[in-house]
């Protein structure tokens, strides 16, 4: 890669922040992610009601300072402003609820790893929310979802620059090339031409 | 017309048109069509039916499309946009709705008052710069006087969707795509004053909703856009307070900006005289009071590129070199910053108050 080379569909990740001109406020986390949330809580509140939706990690636990927070610290009504999930199939049931009940001018928050953000983006778009409408904050790894060009698997949790397909086991290089749709980045075999000719595997997506 | 446009035309299979189908004409060109029917559908808004003057089927387009009538008059050529009435799925003729202004420069006198039933018309192939957003849950469409007239194209391609996704095919398909609930809000001064209720009501049904303001019935812009569910849009048309009405309230009700969409084609404001100097040809050209930049260049044989004519599409964007005045910016197109920093003109609506400008053309 040199200087100035840039893949346009590789997404950027700000933090989170506020959109004060709203309705309402859902706010979608995984994981390390709630620690982004609890950031967002630490901003000037705005008026609108706020609802955190939040899948904890047995590794990111973030539940109890998000109750304290909501409850303690705010004076929020926590039954109306948290509901923490087990399990994802749960969160996405919660948020599926939240957003038919919601009207435009709802501002619609998410953190998390990437493959997060972008599950997020896809149950949104059942309701009619565009890509653009959601705030993202990429909380703690940098780990890829790859998309197989070859066999089509997507290989989750990637921190290497090749891996190892978990469907067809080619070794693959991660591309920049990144589908909003599939939530993944675009994995393509390395040693195709050469077979056995696989360059050093290196961390850089830790 | 674009290179995409061209293609998208070309390559699409056409299976209701005989042989001699228009689409195999070069769009540049433009359509010849004949003035078929002209009828006074409100006060001051006389409705004219076009059909091609060679018989074959015209262009096919989508909702929310315009065309550009060309309008010779005297030395000039007028050029305005008007939106397309007329079902898009119908070819045989196109609809459109002309509106007397006040100020008229001479566009919408000359359609008024010079168009016959009879008379040969050039216009550009139809151009969408108001297409309906394939993502959207429920679609609002709001409606003011004279800009009923795109909404007439889009409501039909709407009540297809819906009729399409009544058919058994999609049923037993199990498809989870339902097509966008949609309402048309449409106000209007008087009774006098608005076109098409009737059609309107006989098309949409409990769908339309109108507001006769000289009966005490107004529309509330802001309560309307506050009770819409996640996944609308909303499409305005209609006088510039109305328009800045709603785009202020959705702004300010924290709706992003993708789902708001609007349309206003403006006629070229007039102004004083001035001189274009064009940079790469060192050519001075003399810009009238009651003439517009483009049709100043085009007067004098510069082929300055144009779409939309109306301040609407940002194809005529020309790069502003210098000059000894100031811009006066009437588009739709450019941002404030844009438009503070005076770098580009949109020589179609915009003109300037100075001796001279010079453009990088």
């Amino acid at each position: 890669m040199q200087a100035g080379y840039w893949i346009r569909s590789k997404p950027i990740y700000g933090g989170l922040q506020w959109q004060h001109k709203a309705q309402a406020h859902v706010i979608i986390a995984s994981g390390e992610g709630g620690r982004a949330v609890l950031r967002l809580l630490q901003q000037q509140l705005p008026p609108q009601a706020i609802k955190v939706l939040y899948l904890p990690e047995a590794q990111a636990d973030h539940s109890h300072a998000l109750r304290h927070m909501l409850q303690d610290v705010l004076g929020l009504d926590l039954a109306s402003a948290l509901s923490r999930h087990d399990t994802a199939a749960a969160l996405w049931l919660a948020l599926d609820e939240v957003l038919t009940a919601s009207r435009m001018g709802t501002r619609i928050y998410a953190a998390g790893d990437e493959a997060f953000l972008w599950q997020v983006a896809a149950q949104a778009a059942l309701h009619g929310v565009l890509n653009a409408d959601i705030m993202r904050e990429q909380a703690a790894s940098l780990a890829r979802a790859v998309y197989c060009v070859h066999c089509k698997t997507i290989s989750h949790h990637v921190n290497t620059n090749i891996a190892t397909c978990s469907g067809c086991q080619r070794q693959l290089l991660v591309r920049d090339h990144f589908s909003r749709r599939l939530g993944a980045y675009m994995g393509l075999m390395i040693d195709a031409e050469e077979p056995g000719n696989v360059p050093d595997i290196l961390e850089i997506y830790p | 017309m674009s290179a995409l446009a061209n293609k998208l035309m070309i390559t699409e299979p056409d299976i209701q048109t005989p042989a001699n189908t228009s689409d195999q004409r070069s769009q540049n060109a433009g359509l010849k069509v004949i003035v078929q029917t002209i009828r006074e559908v409100a006060e001051g808004i006389r409705e004219f039916t076009l059909v091609s003057a060679d018989g074959s089927a015209l262009p096919a387009f989508s909702g929310g499309s315009h065309i550009v009538v060309s309008m010779p008059s005297g030395t000039r050529i007028y050029r305005n946009a008007y939106s397309l009435l007329s079902p898009p799925q119908q070819r045989d003729h196109y609809r459109i709705a002309v509106r007397l202004q006040e100020n008229s420069r001479g566009g919408s006198r000359f359609m008024h008052q010079e168009v016959k039933v009879g008379m040969a018309l050039e216009v550009a192939w139809p151009l969408n710069l108001f297409a309906l957003s394939r993502l959207a849950r429920k679609q609002v469409l709001v409606a003011g006087g004279i800009g009923i007239t795109p909404f007439m194209s889009q409501v039909q391609e709407l009540l297809r969707q819906a009729q399409a996704s009544q058919s058994a095919v999609l049923q037993t398909a199990g498809s989870k795509i339902t097509p966008p609930d949609f309402e048309l809000h449409y106000a209007y001064r008087s009774q006098d004053h608005a076109a098409y209720v009737p059609e309107l009501q006989a098309l949409l049904g409990d769908r339309l909703k109108c507001y006769d303001q000289s009966q005490g019935v107004t529309l509330d812009i802001r309560q309307l856009l506050a009770e819409q569910p996640l996944g609308t849009h909303v499409y305005t048309c209609g006088p510039e307070g109305m328009v800045q009405a709603l785009l202020q309230s959705a702004d300010e009700l924290g709706w992003p900006p993708a789902h708001v969409h609007h349309e206003e084609f403006l006629a070229p404001p007039v102004g004083s005289p001035f001189t274009i100097k064009l940079a790469s040809s060192q050519q001075e050209v003399q810009v009238g009071a009651d003439q517009s930049m483009l049709e100043a260049l085009e007067q004098a044989g510069v082929d300055a590129p144009y779409l939309c004519r109306g301040g609407a599409c940002g194809r005529c964007e020309l790069e502003v070199l210098s000059t000894d005045g100031t811009l006066e910016h009437h588009d739709h197109y450019l941002s404030a910053e844009e438009k503070r920093a005076g770098r580009k003109i949109m020589p179609c609506v915009s003109r300037a108050r100075c001796d001279v400008i010079e453009l990088n053309f």
